[in-house]
Formats: C-alpha cells, structure tokens, sequence
C-alpha cells in the first residue's frame, strides 16, 4: 500500500463511519472535529470495530492504552494517532 | 420421527432425525423431580457428548465434529424437540457459543490443543463469567479487575449469572486492566477449576431451566498465567462479541424444536378434548390460539435458519440474529401461554409440563441480551 496522506486518512476514515454507523447521512455532515465517541455516534463495541478496521487498513497495532477519546474521538485526531504511528514504525 | 421441515437439505434432515431420536430415547429422564430439585445431569451431558453434541462447531483437528451453523441449528432444534430438558440444552448452549467458540476463534494453538478436545469430548464443562451485579446488560461496565504481575495476571471481583459454575472445570472470564480504560480494558481469561483464588459462591435458583446450574463466582487474589489470556489484551469485547452472533442464532433453536411439540400436543388436544358436545378445536377461540402458535413458529424457523444462510455465505448476521433472537423469544413465551389455554386446567398442572415450558421460556428474553437490548441492537442497525 502506497503511504497514504493525512487528508486521505481523513477521507477514508470519513467513508468508514458513515458506512458503518451513519447510514444515510451526507459526508458534508461529518466534519473532521465531529465528536464520535462522546456523543455516542460510536459504542463501545463500534470502537473496537473500527480500531480493527484500522488495524487492518493502515497495519499498525493500537495498544489497549491508546484507545481513549484523546486518539479516537474526531476524525482529526484518528488521522494524525495513525499518521504518527505508522510514522514511529517506519 | 421427522419434524418434516421443507427448507432443510436432506444431509441436514438426516442430522436432525438422528438427534430427535437420541433425545427421545436417552435425555430428559425423571425430569419433572430433578426440575423441581434443580438436579443437573452429568449422566446426559456425557451421552450428549458421545453423540457429538459438544464438539459441533469445533474443528475435526481438535475432536469436533466441525459442522456448519446451519446443521447446528438442525441437531439443536431436534434436540429441543426430542427432550423435555431445555435446561441440559441451555447449559450445552453456553458451554459451546460462550466458551468453546470464543477459544476456537481467539485462542492460541495450546490452548486449542488443550481445552477443545476436553470440552468436545465431555471431559470438561466451561462457564463463561462476564455478568456482574452492576454490569449486566451493560457488561463492559465490569468491576472485576486483572492486573499484571510479571507472568501472571491476578484476578479480583464478583461474577454474577455463571451457567454451568457449580459444575465447571473451565472458565472463559472477563476482567478489566484499567478501569480508566472503558470496553478497551476488558481482556479474556481460560481460568481452569483448581485455579486458586476461586471460589464458587452463592447458588441461584431459577424461575425455569432450573436443571442448568447457576451461582455467583468470585476471584479472590485469582492468579492466572499471561498463557492463559484469550486474545489480545484490551481486546476482551472482541472475545465476547465473537461468538455473539452464532449465540444469538442457535440458542434458540432447540426452542424451535419445544414449539413445534408443543404445537402438535395442543392439536391433538383440541382434536380429543370435547365440552359442550363438540370437540374444543371447533371453538374458533381455541382453534385461533393454536394458529398463532402455528403462524409464530414459521416466522421462527425461517429468522433462525436465515442466521445460519447469512453466516455460510460469509454475510454479517448482526441485525438478523437480533431480530431471530427478538422474535423467536417473545414467540416461545407466546406460544407456552397459549397451549396452556388450550389445555385449560390441564395446563396449568405440573404433570403436563407446559408449565415449565413457560417458565424455561421465560429466560429466553433476558439471557444473550434482553428483549430491550435486542431492541436497541436492531434500532442501531436500521440507522437509528
């Protein structure tokens, strides 16, 4: 897979969780400062589904510890925690 | 005897002919007295697990019988159809799809090597620990912490609802490493019987399936080794949700096989049974409970049997096992009301049984999710 970009990140991660949990809604509602797990778009159980989606897509590991809302809240901040990893395991 | 049902291949007619037969012949024996005593059988356990039972989901390396989800519904179904003990069955239920599925899809190749034959074979009865007093249908909310010392992790907390506990030689747990850390604390165990450390409690006395043990479990200082984690630490949701699918699928699909019992008997009834110089099944009031029963176990069999179409063709089964688990729940307590109406008096006697039909049923819509959870799971589905 050619490195992706962070603002491809952004568009993919966008896609995914209007996939996977905002059937119906338009991409131009889902801003990249959207708060995913405080206001509930994203469970519990939706959270691990997209950490192993990105797990998958992007081949890194989130550790257990990595997982709260300051890495995985906003698309924003889910772009840059991937950029940042697949940076430290370049 | 054959249940004659139109959508089964003829192999997985074949399945079920034979399990309808074993559970006539070999389970449920006495079952009105160990109904009342609370007395689980590790007599029919272990002909359960010589016929193949116990190892159906589990892959013929391990000593399974590696079958597909849609033949594990026809055997359970002709099981719930053949003996009259849904409790053996709701115990065999938690030890496959909470225990043996979670270590097929998520152990290492020890611990399948260790745990799969035991459990396949009958040697060993699992329990799945999850539930806790304040984390039930919210049970990623756990209290019960593990935490790591060196190479082991050492468990504390309550676990509350373990079917099988009483009896179990093996424990798929729950527990969380970081309160902090919400659902991506929470990390599997195997923790095996003589582990010290824990203790089984509290006894719990059932409504119904009162031939299925349950007690509280509490692990007190309980130290596990790092080899006996199931999956990745943090990612104990993964764990439990992995077999959630098949559970919410098959666990009811033995009740399939009591409705349509059921339903036959009610026929019957109303065919033999006259007041007022008729026989009862020409009273229309009569006549439409029994079509209900009728119309709600069709509608049952195709939601069930769908879950398994949907998981053969690889297809994700999340919103459809909710409603099968939904519908199929509500329709058994639906079903055991009305054939107690249609035996009036009768029905309401020990000895015809359909009272414990009722009460067995009754835990059908809380267990694996309450009716409200279902609700809430098919509500997010649909967008909502």
């Amino acid at each position: 897979m050619s490195d992706p970009s962070t603002d491809q990140i952004k568009e993919e991660m966008r896609q995914y969780v209007l996939n996977e949990f905002l059937p119906g809604e338009k991409a131009s509602n889902l801003h990249d400062d959207t708060p995913l797990r405080s206001s509930s778009i994203i469970d519990s159980v939706g959270l691990l589904r997209m950490i192993e989606f990105i797990e998958n897509r992007y081949t890194i590991q989130v550790e257990a510890h990595e997982a709260g809302v300051e890495n995985f809240d906003r698309i924003e901040d889910i772009a840059t925690f991937i950029q940042n990893k697949r940076g430290a395991g370049a | 005897m054959s249940i004659g049902s139109p959508e089964l291949l003829e192999e997985h007619q074949k399945l079920q002919d034979g399990a309808i037969e074993f559970a006539q012949s070999e389970l449920g024996k006495d079952i009105i007295r160990r109904d009342r005593e609370e007395e689980f059988s590790r007599e029919d356990w272990r002909k359960c697990a010589n016929f193949g039972v116990l190892g159906m989901p589990v892959a013929r390396e391990y000593g399974g019988m590696g079958l597909g989800i849609t033949e594990v519904i026809a055997v359970m179904e002709g099981l719930g159809y053949g003996t009259s003990d849904q409790g053996l069955l709701f115990s065999i239920n938690a030890h496959m799809w909470t225990s043996i599925m979670p270590i097929s899809l998520y152990g290492t190749p020890e611990q399948k090597q260790r745990y799969l034959p035991r459990l396949s074979n009958g040697e060993w009865i699992s329990a799945n620990a999850a539930s806790e007093p304040e984390a039930g249908s919210d049970v990623f909310s756990m209290r019960t912490r593990a935490e790591r010392r060196g190479d082991h992790y050492v468990l504390n907390g309550t676990k509350t609802f373990v079917t099988n506990a009483q009896v179990a030689d093996l424990f798929v747990a729950y527990a969380t490493i970081d309160l902090r850390l919400g659902s991506m604390g929470v990390t599997g165990f195997l923790i095996e019987r003589n582990t010290p450390g824990i203790v089984i409690s509290k006894p719990l006395e059932k409504m119904g399936l009162r031939t299925s043990p349950m007690a509280e479990v509490v692990f007190d200082e309980c130290t596990v080794p790092v080899s006996n984690r199931l999956g990745r630490e943090g990612r104990g949701v993964a764990v439990f949700e992995s077999s959630m699918e098949w559970e919410r699928g098959c666990i009811l699909a033995n009740y399939l096989g009591l409705m349509k019992r059921q339903l036959e008997r009610s026929i019957q009834y109303a065919q033999t049974r006259k007041q007022f110089g008729k026989k009862i099944g020409k009273f229309q009031s009569v006549a439409n409970r029994i079509v209900n029963m009728k119309v709600r176990l069709d509608t049952c069999r195709q939601l069930v049997y769908r879950i398994g179409w949907l998981k053969e063709h690889g297809k994700p089964a999340t919103l459809e096992a909710a409603v099968a688990k939904l519908h199929v729940s509500e329709s058994l307590v639906a079903n055991c009301q009305d054939a107690i109406q249609v035996f009036g008096g009768y029905g309401y006697m020990v000895e015809q049984q359909i009272e414990r039909e009722l009460r067995d049923a009754m835990g059908s819509t809380l267990y694996s999710g309450t009716t409200e959870i279902q609700r809430n799971l098919i509500a997010t589905c649909l967008g909502l």
